[in-house]
């Protein structure tokens, strides 16, 4: 063989192996998943497949709160057969522009822009349309554009750390402390609405927008306000895919993990009755059922974590950091009920004693999330506030816990009480003594002989006058 | 063979010289024109540098040329002429040798004056910043508060920014070298007045950083432990790139941010919005209902 045919046969062998074809990006299954008997596993795939497809071939499941389109208007007039005015006085979409998809609900025919004008609402058509349109015609304007938009996005920003489904072990993520975001039970944080509910656009927004200080998560800042929207809007349809798949795991098909049914198969029931029974279950629709009640409850979830109501409410200011209000705080923040310095510690450094207790089914000592990763209680002396140094953000974390942590919700205490608190939280870093630094006798001591050395001089003063 | 080999070797300094001459065409050049007064001297400089190198250049590659077509010329075959060696030449090694030397003694002493301006505390422009300070910005200050502006502190992989807040009746306060319960904290936005030099401290709270604002021509590695002060002027109002130049991690390219430079007034009313922003505790007043959806 002559040397360069070898060369061309090395490089040849070297492409096939490397591929210069990469298959396209596939969800991933979460852990549980591989529980399941096959059966049942491929009732799950065929669900998340029939309802969001795969990353690059996704699915706008319109019962889904997540905004898919750029807008979804009406037709005002049409000047000519090929010139549309759009009514978007209600609220058209930065995107919008040359080459945005527009659809006609009448004859479900697609059309693309080929002018805009923003300020009227005019859009010159690339062809003619099959019938003339009437006005009042409803339209899609960039149908499906949102979610495309947000997953080039995600792929290009997130997708390194927080993985193509949203489990938050993309190939970056190993090389992270603490671990991004796994999205796929929905719970997320830092976020201002009340303890049952999932963050607000403007939580995931804010989040992108000014980065987690203390964690791996930089601030995006520099993206414009509709592609940090695109990337909300594709982080949650990607965390209600998890989480439908964890609901489906856990509830609707808990009967037919490898355990259960062996545990039954150890009753006295054979395998094919089981599954038989799975199947017959499927086609009375039972399945379906439990899937529809996780839907809905998943769905109203969403959609209330975006009123105004279910915020977390404040109605008095925050009080003044007078040196009461921060005494005070401090007594709350030591009461037992309270159990702050469980956890934060008595002096407020993160080391309290739950972090060696052990709590039973967890893996270790120490606390642990509902990822199952440990977690270490915040150091308030740091500065650094992961979700937000506003106040209200302090308040937030206070009334409606960070959550997913082992930090509790306060949410029946009293407003003021939650402001000293906040305020004390705020004195930390800035004390100049440490708390518990010192030992009683020793303060009064010190406190007597300074008050004496005080009296000394202050006759010697008089004295000299 | 021997005519093309000669014409191969001259052709390439002639194509470096012809893309140098329109890279500035094709924007293959400088981000723009500087920004700063201090980057303008900066460009001055380098300019000089190119017009002494660029001659020198021309000069060796000619004298290549000339060397390289006679010495091939002497090996045809109806030519007698012998070659003429000239190493060992006291006269041509002295020239060469203190000709570059002059020359590099001149750039030396000659770009002492901007260095010293830009990296010599003591040559700082310091009135000019404390009249910004003072007047432009209404500081409350004495001589023994700090000149900066603000604290860029760079990490893996973003530039977090700490500015002096407002004291209670609204002045502006000094930035501490410790951070104080009035500062206020913006992220990958670095905004400060124009036409007037700025002071800043840079610090790294991970590895190795590099603050770059290519238009001004600032570049200064932030290194851990570190606190370096940079002094720099905008010309001119407008946003500006501010990236990293030190290959940081895997998350390099992230690091990118923004410099806005403004008039005193916008600056501080920037400040205001800060404030505003920071210190909102959640009570939505009926003036103020922006701040939530903003």
């Amino acid at each position: 063989m002559k040397p360069w045919s070898f060369l061309i046969f090395c490089s040849l062998a070297l492409l096939h192996l490397t591929g210069c074809n990469s298959s396209p990006p596939q969800f991933s299954n979460r852990a549980e998943f591989d529980d399941l008997e096959p059966y049942a596993q491929e009732y799950v795939s065929e669900v998340l497949d029939s309802y969001f497809g795969t990353p690059t071939e996704s699915v706008a499941w319109e019962r889904l709160p997540v905004e898919y389109h750029f807008t979804e208007t009406t037709v005002s007039s049409s000047p000519s057969p090929r010139k549309v005015t759009l009514d978007v006085a209600a609220g058209g979409h930065g995107s919008i522009g040359p080459g945005t998809e527009i659809h006609f609900a009448s004859t479900n025919e697609s059309n693309w822009i080929t002018e805009w004008d923003a300020a009227t609402g005019l859009a010159t058509l690339e062809r003619k349309p099959t019938q003339a349109i009437a006005e009042g015609e409803a339209v899609i304007v960039g149908p499906g554009a949102i979610l495309k938009n947000g997953r080039h996005l995600y792929a290009q920003h997130c997708q390194h750390c927080h993985g193509v489904s949203g489990d938050g072990n993309g190939p970056t993520a190993r090389y992270l402390n603490p671990l991004p975001r796994d999205y796929r039970n929905g719970r997320f944080k830092f976020t201002t609405t009340s303890y049952d509910f999932s963050p607000s656009r403007d939580d995931l927004g804010r989040v992108i927008r000014e980065g987690i200080p203390g964690t791996y998560m930089p601030s995006f800042k520099l993206l414009k306000q509709e592609e940090m929207q695109a990337i909300v809007e594709y982080v949650r349809w990607l965390s209600m895919r998890g989480e439908i798949e964890k609901q489906l795991i856990e509830t609707a098909l808990a009967d037919y993990t490898h355990e259960a049914v062996k545990l039954r198969v150890d009753g006295g029931a054979s395998r094919e009755e089981i599954e038989a029974e799975f199947y017959k279950r499927l086609a009375d629709g039972e399945i379906q059922e439990s899937l529809e009640v996780v839907v809905d409850l998943m769905v109203e979830r969403w959609k209330g974590s975006d009123l105004a109501e279910n915020m977390v409410q404040v109605a008095t200011k925050r009080p003044p950091a007078t040196p009461e209000s921060i005494a005070h705080g401090r007594q709350l923040y030591l009461d037992v009920n309270n159990k702050c310095a469980s956890c934060h510690g008595d002096a407020g450094f993160g080391d309290g004693p739950q972090n060696y207790a052990y709590t039973p089914g967890k893996p270790g000592p120490g606390l642990y999330d509902d990822w199952d990763n440990p977690i270490k209680p915040r150091n308030l002396h740091t500065g650094i506030y992961r979700g937000g140094r506003r106040p209200y953000d302090l308040f937030c974390r206070i009334r409606a816990s960070v959550k997913g942590t082992p930090m509790p919700k306060f949410d029946t205490m009293k407003e003021e009480d939650v402001w000293d608190l906040v305020n004390y939280v705020y004195s930390i870093p800035y004390e100049e003594e440490v708390a518990g630094s010192g030992r009683l006798e020793e303060m009064v001591d010190s406190a007597e002989s300074e008050i004496e050395s005080a009296a000394e001089s202050e006759s010697n003063e008089v004295a000299s006058r | 063979m021997k005519w093309f080999w000669c014409l191969f070797f001259a052709f390439w300094p002639i194509l470096a010289i012809a893309v140098c001459l329109v890279a500035p065409a094709y924007g293959w050049w400088f981000p723009g024109p500087a920004a700063s007064p201090l980057g303008q001297r900066i460009d001055d400089l380098f300019y000089m540098i190119l017009i002494i190198t660029t001659l020198t250049f021309i000069g060796t590659q000619i004298g290549l040329a000339y060397v390289l077509f006679t010495g091939a010329r002497r090996t045809d075959p109806d030519v007698q002429q012998k070659a003429w060696f000239s190493h060992g030449s006291h006269e041509l090694e002295v020239i060469w040798s203190v000709a570059p030397a002059f020359i590099l003694l001149f750039i030396a002493l000659y770009q002492l004056d901007v260095w010293a301006d830009y990296r010599v505390k003591d040559m700082f422009p310091h009135e000019e910043m404390e009249g910004l300070l003072a007047e432009g910005l209404h500081q409350k200050r004495d001589e023994h508060d700090n000149m900066h502006l603000a604290e860029v502190t760079a990490r893996q992989f973003e530039w977090r920014i700490r500015y002096p807040g407002f004291d209670e009746d609204g002045n502006l306060l000094p930035l501490e070298r410790e951070p104080q319960p009035t500062d206020l904290y913006d992220v990958n936005d670095l905004h400060l007045p124009a036409s007037a030099p700025v002071m800043i401290m840079l610090k790294s709270q991970d590895v190795q950083h590099s603050f770059f604002l290519p238009e001004l021509r600032v570049k200064q590695d932030a290194v851990p432990g570190l606190v370096i002060p940079i002094w720099f002027e905008a010309t001119k109002k407008g946003e500006y790139a501010l990236t990293c130049a030190e290959l940081c991690g895997w998350g390099h390219y992230k690091m990118k941010a923004r410099f806005v430079a403004e008039s005193d007034e916008e600056f501080l009313e920037y400040l205001r919005e800060l404030h505003r922003k920071q210190f909102f505790d959640g009570v939505v007043e009926a003036e103020s209902e922006e701040e939530e959806d903003e």
